[in-house]
């Protein structure tokens, strides 16, 4: 590997590290690890992750569609995570309406302050020509995704006592941890070296891990 | 404003009480909870790695030494070492997770031990990292002139709060006669022992000069992690703290053992593996140039994706050039460090120039301590 990919990863490394600590300060996740978790907590979570995941792939969409044909290989990469996870928040939907959510709050929830914010955020990012720092944001939204989704949807699951079929999104989303380094290091491949390129995925990184934080806190201010 | 001195580490020692006791007899040594085999033990001796361990309470409850005892002859050990007399020390740190008292602080009770004449003391209480507090004091007292000769000293006698006696009718131990696993990991993974350093502004042949002693405190993230004091459920509230409640409720309430939450301890993991790579990326720890890593941890029981994410940020020292006495004397806290630092001096390794680097990470509430020693 690379020194420009190992520098990169160790910085991500740091920021998502950073990023957790700030998420077990917020008061949701605070009640989440102090066995103090309500089901209208879960639900309130569900309804802001929802807009998030539902944008996730549209964000990745329109990235792909501004990659130039020198970057075909990751072209191709977006595009394919965005088939796979597009139809993911009707999952999450689902695990809504198993918890005992009625379909229609979930459809036509508001966004609160931070998931505004984030979704603004990409969407802008995604916007410009070869948008390379994005590598940033996926690396933490994914990161929660292999690391924190079990770990919160266990939680849940023993704090609320709920059936698996209500926490499926948690449960299960989360891809195992080697795998989804792999093919990260292979993205970043394929963009590094390039000092303004690297510097972009971190500050990237920075600002999602920031305001996807920012959503969690708006939960319950 | 004088210019600071260098410190450097001219002595080391160790006191390990009585004969190692092996896996097998740890059981009959500690004591078995309600008469019965415990849950976790096999378990938890596989994941921790110790084969041998030193206790300084017998079978029978009475003790061979005090932790004061333990941490006055691990100091006369590296005096000696350094050779310096007891009357050359002027200053004494100490570090334990828990000392012989509840008050007064540590230091005093081994300086009494000690003898050495009228000494300036200071006591550092947390876990692990308290090894390193206290380091870090010795070395700042030398490094600003303040004194010529400074100890800096850490033990535990973890075994005397393993005895069955401690969880026996509380609510840590179930209807069956189980220990709850947060309590029963503890007793299979701590022993006892102490260790220590002597700092001095002058090299001497064979000496250590002390680079940095960084230590990081993450406790405004996460909840404690190995704590006693409080119960399991409730201990984020500091008002379910032991003494609210008085000595007999609490331990009622399984509020005096000590405990380790491991679903939080994954969480602290990846916070330390965070802190470590922040000083790589600052610069202040260049893996490439580490030539022995002492880490208050066993290279065995970092979880494969660990080692793998050091590996692919360039921040792995190379496993062989780890160096570790775990397997064989035990974890024994605050003292573990000083207890490898100790043997890789005496097994003759470390060459005039190399550099040692030792990480003490700390799961109290989620601290890490970095040593980064120069051998002269």
């Amino acid at each position: 590997m690379s020194d420009a990919a190992s520098d990169v990863l160790r910085k991500l490394t740091i920021v998502f590290t950073e990023f957790e600590g700030r998420l077990e300060q917020t008061h949701l996740i605070r009640k989440l690890t102090r066995g103090r978790f309500e089901l209208a907590d879960y639900q309130a979570f569900l309804i802001q992750l929802r807009q998030q995941v539902k944008d996730g792939a549209l964000w990745m969409s329109r990235a792909a569609s501004n990659i130039d044909e020198a970057h075909l290989e990751l072209r191709s990469a977006l595009m394919r995570h965005a088939v796979t996870e597009h139809r993911d928040f009707r999952l999450l939907e689902a695990d809504f309406i198993a918890s005992g959510g009625d379909a229609t709050i979930i459809r036509s929830a508001e966004k609160n302050v931070g998931s505004e914010a984030l979704s603004a955020w990409m969407f802008h990012e995604a916007s410009k020509p070869n948008p390379f720092g994005l590598l940033g944001a996926m690396w933490i939204i994914e990161g929660l995704g292999s690391i924190k989704a079990q770990e919160w949807g266990r939680r849940v699951k023993d704090t609320l006592a709920l059936p698996d079929e209500a926490v499926r999104f948690l449960l299960y989303h989360g891809e195992n941890d080697a795998a989804h380094i792999e093919e990260f290091k292979d993205m970043l491949a394929m963009v590094l070296p390039d000092d303004a390129v690297a510097a972009r995925i971190v500050k990237t990184a920075q600002v999602t891990a920031r305001l996807y934080a920012l959503q969690i806190e708006e939960i319950l201010p | 404003m004088s210019d600071l001195r260098d410190g450097y580490i001219v002595g080391t020692g160790v006191f390990l009480p009585g004969e190692p006791v092996g896996n097998d007899a740890m059981e009959d040594h500690l004591g078995r909870i309600a008469g019965r085999d415990s849950l976790f033990g096999k378990k938890a001796l596989r994941w921790n790695g110790v084969e041998s361990r030193h206790y300084a309470m017998r079978p029978d409850g009475s003790v061979t030494h005090t932790l004061a005892q333990m941490s006055a002859e691990a100091v006369r050990t590296a005096l000696d070492a350094a050779g310096l007399e007891r009357r050359d020390l002027s200053m004494l740190a100490s570090a334990a997770t828990q000392g012989d008292y509840l008050v007064p602080g540590h230091a005093s009770a081994v300086h009494a031990e000690l003898g050495a004449g009228a000494l300036e003391v200071a006591s550092f209480q947390s876990v692990c990292g308290s090894s390193l507090m206290a380091a870090k004091s010795a070395w700042l007292a030398v490094r600003a002139g303040e004194h010529d000769v400074a100890a800096a000293c850490a033990g535990e006698f973890s075994s005397r709060w393993f005895r069955p006696s401690f969880y026996e009718g509380t609510a840590l131990v179930d209807a069956k006669g189980r220990l709850r696993a947060e309590a029963d990991f503890l007793r299979f993974t701590l022993s006892d022992g102490a260790g220590a350093i002597v700092v001095e502004p002058k090299p001497r042949p064979g000496a250590l000069k002390i680079n940095f002693i960084d230590i990081v405190s993450l406790a405004d993230r996460f909840d404690p992690c190995m704590w006693a004091g409080a119960p399991v459920e409730t201990r984020a509230d500091m008002a379910s703290a032991w003494a609210h409640v008085g000595p007999r409720a609490a331990h009622e309430a399984g509020a005096m053992a000590l405990l380790q939450d491991f679903e939080l301890l994954k969480k602290v993991i990846r916070a330390w593996v965070g802190a470590y790579l922040q000083k790589v990326d600052e610069g202040r720890i260049v893996p490439a140039e580490v030539d022995h890593c002492l880490v208050h941890y066993s290279a065995k029981s970092l979880r494969a994706e660990i080692v793998s994410l050091l590996e692919n940020t360039a921040g792995m020292v190379p496993e062989e050039k780890w160096f570790s006495v775990l397997r064989e004397v035990g974890n024994v806290g605050s003292a573990s460090i000083w207890v490898m630092l100790d043997r890789l001096v005496r097994s003759r390794r470390v060459q005039p120039g190399q550099k040692i680097l030792c990480v003490v990470p700390e799961s109290g509430r989620a601290l890490v301590g970095f040593m980064m020693l120069e051998a002269v």
